[in-house]
């Protein structure tokens, strides 16, 4: 795909944008001492959909917010399957920002974050399975109700199932009406379980 | 009465906290984020801070940062959230938090932390 040269975008582009346009020229850019450079790189990417894994690797060692959100957003629009990979990798990043970021990020993607879903809600960290729960809160697609009750009904992990009944109490139908009940007799001594699961029982009748 | 300001990104947590808090008789504000804590810092003086980790827009770390480096009087922190790791905790010192807390808090444990970092001793 041939990219545009803007004219609107002339006085920022004499400066950052003086490499060529295409995938090698924008990869090198990626990696410039300059964050405005990296930025600008960043933002053209979105228009080469080969560019997911170079914008993948570049996360992986990018410490600079503004890069960070625009390669995120770049990402999202390919929304391929690298793509989609690696904004699942940042839900185990000890970087609240980024892992923020890619939560947000992930949301936007509904068909493609689907397939990711049920391995994501079962993963061996309790963390990655509370962010996949958090992926969830705006993620519009049919199967979150079943996702939900399927993790108040097995996850051992008090947190996790506070995270997901949460939202349950918000997305919920009467189809969960059993499961939250099932959730207070397992939790019967947590008294946030307890609090949680009778304010989504109470919602989701009213429903 | 001493003013509690929540802050956490999930409504039932935000509910369950200011219960008990009204029920010890605090004065309770909520915030959903770190951005909108600091808009609520902006409008008045709290005496302790209740802030969660994970929050979109701004973090928790990343609103005690900002709070801590204002010209303001301050107050006590506690930050709470799901994340039990010992390197978590050391950043929410490390950010300005005064106690960390992992979730969920029962409310007589969340009360005892509170009442002592407002100087106020044990319930009688």
């Amino acid at each position: 795909m041939a990219l545009k040269k803007t004219t609107s975008n002339a006085a920022a582009s004499a400066d950052e944008r003086q490499r060529p346009r295409d995938l090698p020229g924008l990869l090198t850019a990626l990696a410039d001492p300059d964050p405005l450079a990296r930025r600008w790189a960043a933002r053209d990417l979105a228009g080469l959909p080969e560019a997911s894994s170079g914008l993948v690797d570049r996360l992986a060692v990018e410490s600079e917010p503004s890069v960070i959100e625009v390669i995120l957003t770049s990402l999202t629009r390919i929304g391929d399957e690298r793509a989609v990979a690696g904004l699942t990798d940042c839900l185990r990043s000890d970087n609240t920002m980024l892992r923020n970021a890619a939560i947000e990020a992930m949301k936007q993607l509904p068909d493609e974050v689907a397939p990711w879903m049920g391995r994501l809600l079962v993963d061996p960290d309790p963390d990655v399975r509370i962010f996949a729960v958090n992926v969830l809160e705006s993620l519009r697609h049919p199967q979150v109700e079943e996702w939900l009750i399927r993790v108040i009904a097995e996850d051992a992990h008090v947190n996790v199932c506070a995270t997901a009944v949460d939202l349950l109490g918000e997305v919920g139908s009467e189809k969960a009406v059993p499961a939250l009940h099932a959730l207070k007799d397992r939790f019967g001594d947590e008294p946030y379980i307890q609090f949680a699961a009778d304010l989504a029982l109470k919602r989701v009748r009213a429903d | 009465m001493k003013r509690i300001l929540v802050i956490d990104d999930a409504a039932t947590v935000r509910l369950y906290h200011r219960e008990i808090l009204e029920a010890a008789g605090f004065e309770v504000s909520e915030a959903i984020n770190g951005l909108e804590a600091l808009e609520r810092v902006a409008e008045g003086p709290f005496d302790l801070y209740l802030v969660d980790i994970n929050m979109p827009k701004l973090d928790g770390y990343g609103f005690l940062r900002e709070l801590r480096g204002r010209d303001i009087p301050q107050a006590p922190a506690i930050m709470i959230s799901t994340e039990a790791e010992e390197s978590d905790q050391r950043r929410g010192f490390e950010s300005g938090a005064n106690l960390y807390l992992v979730k969920p808090a029962r409310p007589d444990q969340l009360l005892a932390h509170v009442r002592l970092l407002l100087g106020e001793g044990p319930a009688s």
